[in-house]
């Protein structure tokens, strides 16, 4: 039976030669190892976040006055819309994780460097998006927190010169936040930014697929890692076939994904919910502490300590710009050994351990 | 490729550190979401408080704002005019009478200016031993004797107590109500602290709550008619009442208990397919090694 199903789509669309083609001939370099996956659990983590949401979305309303009821309507009275909800929330601050883990990887493995600037660049760009859509997220609940961290995330930008109140009034659609902030909020989230980000991922991919992956300059010869002057692909003949080893590591990475996701659900289930989060957004009354979202503490902190808030402000898109274009800031001909680059490690570790810093003093000032 | 960069980096440095002039939106950030109490409800910025806070006001005057601060009306946003009428968000018409003010009702008027909310307790009162004597000789317990005129807290039994029963008559009586009301009040409290942990945890408990309020409120309002008798003749119906919002909301937790077995059960699931595919990835190395 099974093998004329797969005889059945054999003959149909070369499921054989499609699989030799794009997993048996595709190898990975020598050294790729379980942190090499963290692209492809980042890829998962987005697709859990997209059939849960699109779960949510058949029941939630982007009104002021319905969207609370419906979210708590999801949580208590659909079977398991609370099982629904409860991973997209979880879920959605699992992905910044990851993403941030495989952003640091591919930093210390110095593997943006030439031929692939673009795809790093086009990693940032998905970070900053996943980003948006966090913040984008956190107010169509309609509760407290998310009403409260929309407020002050909003008004951030308004301290930037010139474009800083646009920038702020186009994200509320107005003064304050309001329902034209919600129904603004609820497009981004659910269809532009998911648009951009299947977009950019698809161009990730692309790259990652004609460059093949990066090597470990620790594992391979710096010589060999040179930049190349016309495109070729690296064959990675000391590597093993993208399937099944590779694909292994894959899978054994998502299960891990899922078990860190499923241990919050079963001890911290409320980790990302603060008692807040079950009370109607409501503008007359703040919360009596609102904080950002844990991945934003360590901005907030850094604009809250600088003595003028437009240099705070500043500091913050700047640090994004570098972050964006640093393939093209780094030295060119400096190699990829980051063992043999001291001050770029340090400086990586120094960036690092200021951000865990400011999270940390963010959290507890 | 590089100079443009360099160049727009530039651009943008120039461009913020020309805002440095800007300093005024500091005082503004920082009032409005930076420094500022998250814990201070905006009905709290009113022409009362700030004028009440000022520094030409005598001291008792700053005790009021103080002592509402940490009171239960302050928790559940009653602000100063909700009872003492007049205009909050104009100061210079805030203490007209023609808006509404009422300013500090007499002594005989007590009863009536905390009735325009407690309505039912006020009737229970009025008809109690503890109103009758307050109406006819002007002196006997009001409800700032028990409760307090600013720093009111939530009520509880702990209220009723030998050091402020006694200072009118015996505690003997006090003490009769007090166990009369033991076992309801013990129901009641265990009920609003398995409503906050089940809110806690995003259960609904809107219907729970509303029939709890109802039989708090109704409860609370015939222990003020001070009547020993009517109010053992009643506890038994407000435990069977009480009794049906507590099988609702153990239904509740047995939800959310089967919530964290469910997440437990994938939790094991997940770990032992990671397990095996751990071994798989480690059987592939060593074929291929």
């Amino acid at each position: 039976m099974w093998g004329k199903l797969v005889h059945w789509i054999e003959i149909r669309i070369g499921l054989e030669e499609l699989v030799n083609k794009h997993l048996r001939l595709f190898r990975t370099p020598k050294g790729a190892n379980f942190w090499s996956t963290l692209g492809f659990v980042s890829l998962i983590a987005f697709i859990v976040q997209a059939i849960t949401g699109i779960m949510l979305l058949l029941y939630y309303v982007p009104h002021p006055e319905y969207a609370f009821q419906s979210v708590q309507t999801i949580t208590n009275e659909i079977p398991f819309g609370w099982f629904f909800r409860s991973i997209h929330n979880v879920g959605g601050n699992l992905i910044v994780a990851v993403i941030i883990i495989h952003l640091v990887h591919v930093f210390l493995r110095v593997s943006y460097k030439k031929p692939r600037e673009i795809t790093w660049v086009t990693g940032v760009l998905m970070f900053l998006l996943v980003l948006l859509a966090c913040i984008t997220g956190q107010l169509l609940p309609w509760h407290q927190t998310g009403f409260w961290q929309t407020t002050v995330t909003s008004t951030i930008p308004s301290f930037l010169p010139v474009i800083g109140e646009g920038i702020s009034s186009y994200m509320r659609g107005g003064a304050s936040v309001s329902g034209i902030t919600l129904s603004r909020f609820f497009s981004f989230h659910v269809v532009i930014l998911p648009v951009f980000i299947v977009a950019l991922m698809i161009l990730h991919v692309l790259l990652i697929r004609r460059q093949g992956l990066s090597t470990s300059p620790a594992v391979e010869p710096e010589a060999d890692a040179s930049p190349p002057e016309e495109f070729r692909r690296e064959p990675h003949l000391e590597g093993h076939p993208c399937f099944p080893h590779f694909s292994v590591k894959r899978s054994f990475m998502v299960m891990f994904y899922f078990t860190v996701l499923f241990f919050i659900l079963t001890f911290f289930p409320n980790l990302f919910l603060p008692a807040e989060a079950n009370i109607q957004a409501d503008p007359l009354l703040t919360p009596e502490a609102i904080r950002p979202a844990w991945y934003f503490l360590a901005p907030y902190q850094l604009i809250k300590t600088i003595p003028n808030d437009v240099m705070g402000i500043s500091l913050v898109v700047i640090f994004s710009m570098v972050l964006l274009f640093w393939p093209f800031l780094d030295a060119k001909d400096a190699g990829r050994n980051i063992r043999k680059r001291p001050m770029l490690l340090s400086l990586g570790l120094i960036v690092l351990a200021l951000w865990a810093i400011f999270t940390i003093w963010g959290m507890y000032s | 490729m590089m100079r443009y960069l360099i160049v727009t980096v530039a651009v943008f440095v120039a461009v913020f550190l020309t805002g440095l002039s800007l300093a005024s939106y500091r005082e503004t950030f920082e009032k409005e979401f930076m420094l500022s109490p998250w814990s201070i409800a905006k009905g709290e910025v009113s022409a009362c408080i700030q004028c009440h806070t000022s520094e030409n006001m005598e001291p008792r005057i700053h005790q009021h704002v103080q002592e509402w601060r940490g009171s239960w009306h302050a928790k559940n946003n009653v602000s100063c005019h909700d009872c003492h009428g007049g205009a909050p968000e104009d100061a210079s018409m805030s203490m007209m009478h023609q808006r509404g003010f009422k300013g500090a009702p007499k002594d005989t008027e007590i009863p009536q200016f905390c009735g325009t909310c407690h309505i039912a307790i006020q009737d229970n009162y009025i008809k109690s031993g503890h109103g009758k004597t307050f109406i006819s000789t002007g002196e006997g317990p009001s409800c700032v004797t028990c409760h307090g005129s600013h720093n009111i807290q939530q009520a509880s039994m702990d209220i009723i107590n030998e050091q402020l029963c006694s200072q009118c008559h015996t505690y003997e009586r006090a003490k009769e109500m007090k166990q009369a009301l033991f076992l309801v009040e013990n129901k009641l409290n265990t009920i609003a602290n398995d409503l906050k942990r089940l809110k806690l945890f995003g259960i609904g408990t809107d219907m729970q709550e509303k029939a709890f309020f109802r039989n708090h409120a109704e409860y609370r309002a015939l222990f003020h008619s001070i009547n020993v008798d009517a109010v053992r003749a009643k506890s038994s119906e407000y435990t069977q009442k009480l009794e049906i919002i507590e099988a609702e909301i153990n239904d509740s937790f047995k939800q959310l208990a089967f919530r964290r077995n469910f997440s437990a059960y994938l939790f094991l699931i997940f770990i032992g397919l990671g397990i095996v595919v751990l071994l798989l990835s480690k059987s592939y190395e060593q074929k291929s090694s």
